[in-house]
């Protein structure tokens, strides 16, 4: 049984109100949470909090999670992000520096459990966000990882509100469409 | 059906390019998070209600769900108790589930104590809120052994909504209040809060029927620890109505 099977299995016996498969699950996924919210609000007492928060979801919505729909890492991710995104969004922040702009996808120091299963799909989307030209591939990414909104966007790319919009969502379909090939 | 964005300037169109779908383009723009707080509220919103927009939503997830293989993996301090207290209460002494209906029903001293904390008022006959027409509806009544204080429960586990009306008995006395809480299998109690009024009405998720409510006598402000302090003046458990 690999890593991944584990976070799987412990989100199940989760939405079953086990308490002890929910410690087990933070000591599993907690890293990489903590990992997601620190990149997005840059801030370690924030995200410590939030990921009290992101767990205080993850047992009360546990239920929730379709695995016939996917992982439940990337379930969990998702309610880490979605935490870090409102928080974000309900306190204005300065637009970050473009350190991260055009940041490569491979990750420093990916988890183990990560490493392998991930390798294909992160190497289908590299290869699909190659595809656009660097600045729009930088925007998409640098949206996604850090929280970046419109506005940070605009204000880190020099260019008009509107103008984002528009490149981010031709972005986003030319995106869909490659990987859809 | 597609028709292109009403906000945005009309897209040059290469080859295969099709003006997006507003709702799919939203949906990815909400799972990047650029959107501005309104908008993100906004779509929020939507989805409680709108399976079709969640379904976009999920397939957005899944798409750029690779990417979450950059977020590097930074240790946390442990902060499970301090999720598990929030969660789940903390007490020093584990107690059953029969300890809780044992303390409500046995407690004719604790009965006793409270009449003579209340104002006495006669014995009314309590209607419980009604439940909400071809809606599951879970029920409980919280009464003394005397009856002299009484609350009628109702909770509808789809909407989470919890009403609460004092059917008999007053308010509790100046620098007291009665707290309610919620006894789950584990015997941890859980408050959901002050019961004031003559009728509450709040939002609690994960009721389900078996689940024992009680209430509690503490000092104003409620219970300064995570169980009750005081006598537990009444318990019993959610019954579908």
């Amino acid at each position: 049984m690999t890593a991944q099977d584990d976070i799987d299995g412990l989100l199940a016996r989760v939405a079953a109100q086990d308490r002890r498969a929910f410690r087990s699950l933070y000591a599993a996924a907690a890293p990489k949470l903590f990992g997601v919210l620190m990149r997005m609000l840059r801030d370690r007492t924030e995200a410590e909090d939030a990921l009290q928060d992101v767990f205080t979801r993850i047992w009360l919505q546990a239920g929730r999670f379709d695995p016939g729909r996917g992982r439940a890492m990337s379930w969990l991710v998702t309610v880490a992000r979605n935490q870090a995104i409102d928080r974000l969004r309900t306190r204005p922040r300065a637009p970050h520096d473009g350190d991260d702009a055009v940041a490569a996808l491979a990750d420093p120091a990916p988890g183990p459990e990560t490493r392998l299963e991930a390798e294909g799909a992160a190497r289908r989307i590299a290869a699909c966000l190659g595809e656009l030209e660097t600045d729009r591939a930088g925007a998409v990414q640098g949206a996604y990882l850090q929280g970046l909104s419109y506005q940070d966007l605009a204000d880190r790319y020099g260019v008009p509100l509107n103008t984002m919009r528009t490149w981010l969502r031709r972005s986003l379909m030319k995106l869909k469409d490659c990987l859809a090939r | 059906m597609t028709r292109p964005p009403a906000s945005l300037p009309p897209a040059a169109s290469g080859p295969g390019d099709d003006p997006p779908d507003e709702d799919d383009a939203l949906a990815a723009e909400y799972v990047l998070g650029v959107l501005a707080a309104p908008e993100r509220e906004a779509v929020t919103r939507r989805l409680r209600d709108d399976p079709a927009l969640r379904m976009r939503v999920a397939d957005w997830e899944a798409r750029l769900a690779p990417l979450n293989a950059a977020y590097a993996a930074v240790a946390p301090p442990d902060l499970l108790p301090r999720i598990e207290a929030r969660l789940f209460g903390r007490t020093r002494q584990r107690r059953g589930l029969r300890w809780w209906m044992g303390a409500a029903a046995g407690l004719a001293l604790g009965g006793a104590v409270a009449t003579a904390l209340l104002l006495a008022l006669p014995f009314a006959p309590v209607s419980p809120p009604g439940p909400v027409q071809g809606v599951a509806t879970l029920g409980a009544t919280l009464a003394t052994e005397d009856g002299t204080l009484s609350f009628a429960v109702a909770y509808v586990p789809q909407t989470g909504t919890l009403a609460v009306s004092r059917g008999s008995g007053s308010a509790a006395a100046a620098g007291r209040d009665y707290e309610l809480w919620r006894i789950g299998a584990d015997g941890v109690p859980v408050s959901l809060g002050l019961l004031r009024d003559t009728t509450e009405q709040r939002t609690v998720s994960g009721l389900s029927e078996g689940i024992v409510l009680a209430v509690s006598l503490e000092p104003a402000g409620g219970s300064p620890g995570p169980a009750p302090t005081g006598p537990v003046l009444a318990a019993s458990p959610l019954t579908p109505r």
